[in-house]
């Protein structure tokens, strides 16, 4: 027969136990000073630099990997491998100097040609990123310390790109390496610790002690833990696990600042439609500008905004974003909210009866936004018809098989956003529609002044939106929450901010 | 017996043949366009080409599952297509972790199970029926709300616990016990629900034989006659429910996994199988299938010890 005081022993044995855990478990909340642990949504495909990625998964790789040159936070440009660099009159060849006194990890020298061979390789590999480069016609090392790059045309994004995944600086002698998937060798201020790195899930690394730039590093230690759930992050958020992490979406950031954590937002994207088929290829109505201004005057974009991006954002008519020279303030009250005015432009353009207007759906558009997508073009008599693509969702639309549709796209740097949107081959610009005076501007954009170019971009953004080559309707928040022991300077115009942004709370 | 373990790891073999063939086939079949998933929506034609013959998946079905089979022989079980890691490499570095937590599970709700089983078996009457009703329940409520409870509970609100992460045993067993001690004990509640019904039912068979009467009548105290006799006797339904159970619970960890984010099988077969991660995939179905080949032979073994009439030499 059962004791029950031998059950109350036993239950009061295990009891303790816990309880001692729990001891361990309290310790290990708290992190050290010297280590920064940080949450992220994704975990880099491989370490090999030419085939690096950047946004979300730039900590991952500049914590091990050098840049050419380095972008502030704010945007501004400043030396990093390179220590100078200058165009030529007609901006088609960029001489770097390059420092002198930097080793890879496994002693390699780094020098101009350890550069000219990434940038060749990332050029030629299969990052996604590796368009960056397209403008690159040839990389010359002239000496050991000074790297000529000779460009096909000028590209005025060509230096940004020089501070981003193009310009990762691996180690030549690792380039053969069977495990470089999994083990970078860079001269950047962190090394990956391997043995305490689980693949996929957590990332360590350990200060780089011959770091060249001691400025630079304020940690001794780097853990980078992914959450693919929005649960476990949460979580890890809530328990003290993070000094700081990026988040999923704007539903959590109550609970999360509750917890104690500051919300550093920024803006990257602008969310609202896509209206590609400006010649009426598949659908002669979007020809008309009157019926392309309709649809900008057709959506209560305050309420959108309130409905999808929990009021997380900020208005606006254009695709520029404000850090931008093309952007002008004025033009986001160019199309407020009338639908008796969209109403009246269709009446105009002959649609008076009604329109049909076909948009891809997708399970990642989950089904809030096409429901008011239909209800707002309804009110203003057009007939949305979506049509399921499956998980071709975003080759549908690049191939291209709709007029128009709804997306997200990033505000990057004037002449990157004017290659992915604007100009006749851009990949955003699916019926390579084009409009001579929005070449003209392009051209004065790209070989101009930078007074000359400062005046064109403005000229071109206000002319895509009275001519409604978008129907932008805010640009969401993304958040970056740190907690009290953690400071943080976000990155303009990109997801994560850079590894070396992140300094100890006083 | 030698005869017996022979036949079944052969048999064993033969099952992880036809089991890896029927996944590979019908991951293939699933796979959709991989080297574009790889390189992203926006990448060219050019690069998707180019990535598709660099991993081989250019060549014919046949020719690439012969491939991978010569390999696995040799014990390459290649690399993933998604972060270069090497296979083998992955599978045995996470399997530690789903094992402990499973292995945990077990144990843990075996003892559970097998101390309110005889509560519940020897006291009859009102203990009984609330054992039999909490036990229903245990089945019920699904694992993973039982691990968001606990997590809401014991780490966030009196931080007793870790919410996520997981410690090595080998770095320091007090991380490694407050890492794992919530994610065993949201598994092992299903588990132990089922086992107490099994070994329940099993003890009030076995303490109506005549030999228990025997036995007390010689003397033996009544503690002793239940575990040293009746739950031997008892024991072998059990340990074919615990079988089926641990194996059970190879799945239910993926969830647990992912909610705690622990570094185990479950959360790699989640990414892997998403994204189409062809070599991960086998590497955990090989994984897998050995484990539950090996289960299913101690399991067999161990009824040969607790029972001496299906003893086998």
């Amino acid at each position: 027969m059962f004791r029950s005081k031998r059950m109350a022993a036993l239950v009061a044995a295990v009891a303790l136990g816990l309880t001692g855990c729990s001891a361990a478990g309290g310790a290990t909340q708290e992190q050290s000073s010297q280590t920064l642990t940080l949450g992220a949504l994704l975990a880099p495909k491989t370490f090999a630099a030419d085939q690096s990625e950047f946004a979300n998964l730039s900590p991952f790789y500049q914590a091990v990997y050098d840049t050419l040159i380095r972008m502030k936070p704010d945007g501004t440009l400043v030396p990093m491998l390179a220590k100078e660099w200058k165009y030529n009159a007609d901006k088609t060849v960029l001489t770097l100097t390059l420092r002198d006194d930097v080793k890879f990890t496994d002693g390699t020298p780094f020098n101009a040609d350890a550069a000219k061979q990434n940038l060749e390789r990332f050029k030629a590999g299969t990052s996604p990123d590796a368009q960056f480069l397209a403008a690159l016609k040839t990389a010359k090392a002239v000496d050991a310390t000074t790297l000529e790059l000779t460009l096909s045309a000028p590209d005025p994004a060509f230096l940004n790109y020089l501070s981003k995944d193009a310009s990762f600086m691996q180690s030549p002698a690792s380039f053969a390496a069977p495990d470089i998937a999994t083990k970078p060798v860079g001269s950047g201020p962190y090394v990956l610790d391997t043995a305490a790195t689980v693949t996929g899930t957590s990332y360590s690394y350990k200060r780089n002690p011959d770091y060249w730039d001691k400025g630079l590093v304020h940690y001794d230690n780097l853990v980078l833990n992914v959450y693919g759930d929005q649960t476990s992050l949460l979580n890890a958020i809530k328990s003290g696990q993070l000094n700081g992490a990026n988040t999923i979406d704007n539903n959590t950031l109550t609970e999360i600042e509750a917890a104690g954590y500051k919300v550093n937002p920024l803006q990257l994207n602008w969310s609202g439609l896509l209206l590609f088929d400006r010649a009426g290829t598949t659908n002669p109505a979007l020809k008309d500008v009157r019926v392309r201004q309709a649809l900008n005057y057709a959506f209560d974009t305050k309420a959108m905004l309130a409905s999808i991006g929990q009021g997380y954002g900020e208005l606006t008519a254009q695709v520029f974003p404000p850090s931008s020279d093309a952007y002008d303030k004025a033009l986001d009250s160019r199309y407020p909210y009338d639908p008796a005015k969209a109403k009246a432009l269709l009446a105009e353009a002959g649609y008076a009866s009604g329109l049909t207007l076909k948009l891809p759906s997708s399970a990642l558009l989950g089904n809030t936004i096409p429901a008011l997508i239909t209800q707002q073009l309804k009110d203003v008599g057009i007939t949305a018809e979506f049509a399921d693509t499956g998980n071709n969702f975003i080759a549908d639309l690049l191939a291209p098989k709709y007029g128009v549709s709804y997306m997200i796209l990033e505000q990057q740097s004037d002449w990157q956003l004017i290659n992915m949107k604007i100009a006749p081959n851009a990949p955003w610009n699916p019926y390579k529609y084009e409009d001579p005076k929005v070449d003209q501007l392009i051209k004065t954009i790209h070989l101009g002044s930078e007074t000359e170019q400062k005046a064109a971009a403005k000229e071109l953004n206000k002319y895509i939106v009275e001519q409604a080559w978008f129907a932008p309707w805010y640009r969401p928040q993304s958040s970056f929450v740190t907690d009290a022991k953690t400071n943080v300077e976000v990155q303009t115009g990109n997801a994560y901010p850079f590894i070396w942004s992140f300094t100890p709370a006083a | 017996m030698y005869r017996f373990v022979l036949r079944r790891l052969l048999s064993g073999v033969l099952l992880l043949f036809v089991i890896t063939t029927v996944a590979y086939l019908l991951l293939y079949a699933g796979g959709g366009d991989i080297a574009r998933r790889i390189v992203g929506p926006t990448a060219s034609q050019a690069q998707v080409t180019l990535k598709a013959a660099q991993l081989g998946l250019d060549r014919p079905l046949l020719v690439q599952y012969w491939d991978w089979l010569t390999h696995a022989l040799t014990g390459n079980l290649g690399r993933s297509w998604f972060n270069g890691q090497l296979v083998t490499t992955g599978v045995t570095s996470r399997v530690s972790v789903t094992i402990s937590l499973v292995l945990g599970a077990t144990i843990i709700a075996t003892i559970v199970s097998v101390v309110i089983a005889v509560w519940a078996a020897v006291r009859r009457g009102w203990v009984d029926r609330v054992v039999q009703f909490v036990g229903v329940l245990g089945f019920a409520i699904p694992g993973f709300l039982i691990a968001l409870g606990l997590v809401s509970l014991f780490a966030l609100n009196l931080k007793w616990f870790k919410a996520t992460g997981y410690v090595p045993i080998t770095t320091s067993f007090g991380g490694w016990a407050a890492t794992v001690t919530l994610p065993i004990i949201a598994l092992s509640i299903g588990c132990i629900a089922a086992v107490v019904q099994q070994v329940r039912g099993s003890l009030i068979d076995a303490l109506r034989q005549d030999y228990v009467r025997t036995l007390r009548a010689r003397g033996l105290s009544f503690n002793r006659v239940v575990y040293t006799h009746v739950l031997r006797n008892a024991g072998g339904p059990a340990l074919a429910v615990l079988a089926v159970q641990f194996i059970g619970l190879l799945g239910g960890a993926v969830i647990v996994e992912q909610i705690f984010a622990l570094p185990g099988l479950g959360q790699i077969t989640v990414a892997a199988t998403g994204q189409g991660d062809i070599p991960v995939v086998m590497g955990v179905v090989v994984a897998t299938a050995a484990i539950v080949v090996a289960v299913n032979l101690i399991i067999d073994l161990a009824q040969g010890w607790l029972n001496p009439k299906v003893r086998l030499s």
